[in-house]
């Protein structure tokens, strides 16, 4: 079956005047209609900004330098075939060609985007049923009159701002927009949803909030939804709560997700597919079996190593030593970026390894040597190497 | 119901500033050496002239007794009469055009004020590091650093003078009577004539102002716009439109009502230069006028006029603020 989104060599870079940052170096994989893929990896290894990427939300001074994000979109991909045939392949559209406009139309109406701190990614002034009710309003508009772009921009400006804040009632949302908000909130389990719909985001709970944010991504009807670390800024026990409507919700409208998350029991729990990330790069990449069965790279490993499981609960978690490294652009070496925390670094590692298959599946592969060979101890690099 | 408490709970804060202001207003002429016979008597009167005319302003009682007379009085809205022109109440003096005129002068400052600043503010932001950015930091800067009274004259000679029917002084007729003109009379000659004389007052008194909320809108803009909520509006589709005014001018503004609150007391009071320079007859004029005479009850009269203006104008501010962000009430 032909993937609903396919990420082709997506490169985001921000040039900031300390210097050029390569957050997210020729990142790749496909993502079949209705799957979870998961991102995991650690603070600072590029996940967010992959998941900006692909809807082109990534703040200046970064920008997508390179790649592709290719999605299945028939309609569009027939009506611009004409003008940019290089940005379509069959029913396929490259969005990374699409002019600005018409990328952000994409956004509200085909992806929808869960965020990480539910309380800062609600306006504190604006009611929550406001604000989930513009979603539903957006889309509304967007499915009236797909083709105008401009229809959902049309008379909204200064003028109409001003009038609006002195006469109430005339409104950008519409009172359906609204009692379907309510519904959501109730999809969602807010308990009392019309009541809780008219207050204000610094009344709701962290977890009641990031559902209300769900109940947003819902009303956009998007077949792609993006969950930047949805629950971790949650409490452990509503994390849980959280991560079980997002489940439910994901299973009965088959919403195609990527989800982002340092976490590896929520990949666990929700994804299909799995992409390891490190330093800006996948370096394993696979289904959920392949990584939790056979880890390739150490960096797997080391994070499976490191997370608690019921089986092994008499064993000590391994901590992987050191941090992740500088992304800056001069300060990063042609070798395995991994290599000064590997337990199997090896001589080879010191030049930068490609992205091979492993464990023989087709789904699966990794950036590392060792998806090719054994580890020898006898070509291990001395201890300390990267010391200096 | 939480409003209202909210409400009752601002009006007990206002009553306490405005008797704070009040003892402060009134124990402090007694810092001040002489007292207003010095000035209105001849140097050459003898000491019991003097005392008679102590005794006739009731200044040789005791000053706890003075303070509770003058509170007594107050309670009643009578401020006493004025020590100079003996015999005149002094709320026939502050709340006859005086008042009105400030009043006027200051609304018409801030609406320019408001009028240029907050478009301006938001080109500024959304254009940034733009030649438009540029000329509006050029102008915000100008604004700021330019003192009234330069201003004023400036304009005077650069507008007035060339242009003829800009008055260079003198305020012309109080806005109710000429909106009352046109409205029952159809006659607009009046509206036009207090429009061509509160112009140039009304902009030297607003440069400044206008040059401060240009920058603060700009600033608040640019610090709301990196905030997350902005980037979920445009996760959401949200046309730019709608989020720049809806979401992101409307949080700005939150801080800049404060501010706007704070400055017109000043204005208010404040406009002394500015009414000096256009021989505007407010009460800060007024007040300059009466302090080289030492009249004490006009003093007090006037800056509890002012003062009162402020806590008034604050507790609007407030009641607008809670209206506006709704995390107000529940602190």
């Amino acid at each position: 079956m032909e993937p609903l989104l396919r990420v082709e060599d997506l490169t985001t870079r921000f040039f900031t005047e300390e210097g050029q940052v390569n957050a997210v170096e020729k990142v790749s994989f496909d993502v079949a209609g209705g799957d979870v893929f998961g991102i995991v990896g650690e603070s600072g290894s590029g996940k967010s900004v992959t998941a900006l990427s692909l809807v082109d939300l990534v703040d200046s001074p970064g920008r997508v330098t390179d790649g592709s994000v290719w999605f299945r979109q028939p309609e569009m991909a027939e009506r611009i075939a004409e003008d940019q045939p290089e940005a379509v392949d069959g029913e396929m559209v490259d969005l990374q060609q699409l002019n600005s406009r018409e990328r952000r139309a994409l956004r509200g109406s085909e992806f929808a985007l869960i965020f990480q701190d539910p309380m800062s990614s609600f306006n504190p002034s604006i009611t929550v049923g406001e604000q989930v009710a513009e979603a539903v309003e957006v889309q509304k508009r967007a499915k009236a009159n797909p083709r105008a772009l401009r229809s959902r921009t049309q008379g909204f400006g200064l003028g109409k701002f001003l009038t609006t804040s002195m006469v109430p009632t005339v409104d950008y949302v519409s009172d359906e927009a609204h009692a379907r908000a309510v519904e959501l909130l109730d999809t969602v389990g807010i308990p009392d949803p019309a009541a809780r719909a008219t207050e204000y985001p610094h009344q709701f709970s962290g977890g009641m909030l990031q559902r209300a944010m769900i109940a947003q991504a819902l009303a956009t009807e998007t077949s792609v939804l993006i969950a930047d670390e949805p629950t971790t800024a949650l409490d452990v026990t509503i994390q849980a709560q959280v991560l079980q409507t997002l489940a439910e919700i994901q299973d009965e409208h088959d919403m195609t997700t990527v989800l982002i998350t340092h976490n590896l029991g929520v990949i666990a729990r929700m994804c299909d597919q799995v992409g390891v990330m490190y330093a800006g790069e996948f370096v394993e990449r696979g289904t959920l079996e392949d990584l939790f069965e056979r880890p390739t790279h150490p960096y797997t490993e080391g994070l499976l190593g490191s997370s608690p499981s019921l089986d092994a609960a008499s064993q000590r978690l391994q901590p992987i030593e050191g941090n992740v490294p500088s992304l800056f652009d001069e300060e990063m070496d042609n070798r395995c970026y991994f290599a000064d925390r590997c337990p199997k670094a090896m001589h080879e590692c010191l030049t930068k390894p490609e992205t091979y298959d492993a464990s023989g599946s087709e789904s699966h592969s990794a950036r590392c040597y060792l998806a090719t060979q054994e580890y020898d101890s006898a070509d291990a690099l001395p201890e300390g190497y990267f010391d200096d | 119901m939480r409003f209202i408490r909210f409400f009752l709970k601002r009006l007990v804060h206002s009553l306490f500033v405005i008797w704070g202001v009040v003892t402060v207003v009134f124990f402090l002429r007694f810092l001040t050496p002489g007292d207003p016979t010095t000035a209105l008597v001849s140097p050459d009167a003898g000491q019991d002239v003097r005392d008679a005319l102590r005794e006739e302003l009731r200044l040789d009682e005791p000053i706890y007794i003075q303070y509770f007379e003058y509170l007594t009085d107050l309670m009643v809205g009578d401020f006493g009469n004025s020590m100079d022109v003996l015999d005149r109440p002094v709320t026939e003096w502050i709340f006859s055009a005086y008042l009105i005129r400030s009043v006027e002068l200051a609304l018409a400052a801030t609406f320019v004020a408001v009028v240029i600043a907050i478009p301006l503010g938001v080109i500024s932001a959304r254009r940034r590091h733009q030649p438009a950015d540029y000329s509006a930091t050029l102008f915000s800067l100008f604004g700021i650093s330019t003192p009234n009274f330069w201003l004023g004259i400036m304009l005077i000679i650069i507008v007035a003078v060339p242009v003829g029917f800009i008055p260079t002084g003198n305020p012309g007729p109080l806005f109710y009577q000429a909106l009352g003109d046109a409205v029952t009379q159809g006659n607009f000659g009046g509206l036009w004539d207090w429009l061509r004389h509160i112009f140039l007052p009304a902009i030297t008194l607003g440069t400044y102002f206008t040059a401060l909320i240009t920058r603060l809108t700009r600033s608040g803009m640019l610090e709301e716009i990196g905030k997350p909520y902005v980037k979920a509006c445009h996760a959401k589709g949200l046309p730019e439109t709608l989020t720049l005014y809806k979401h992101v001018l409307r949080n700005t503004l939150i801080p800049i009502i404060t501010i706007l609150g704070l400055q017109l007391g000043t204005l208010i009071g404040g406009a002394i230069v500015t009414e000096v320079v256009f021989e505007w007859n407010g009460l800060g004029q007024l007040l300059i006028d009466r302090i080289s005479s030492r009249d004490w009850t006009m003093i007090q009269g006037i800056i509890i006029v002012i003062g009162v203006s402020f806590v008034v104008i604050n507790t609007i501010v407030d009641i607008l603020y809670a209206y506006l962000d709704p995390q107000v009430i529940d602190q």
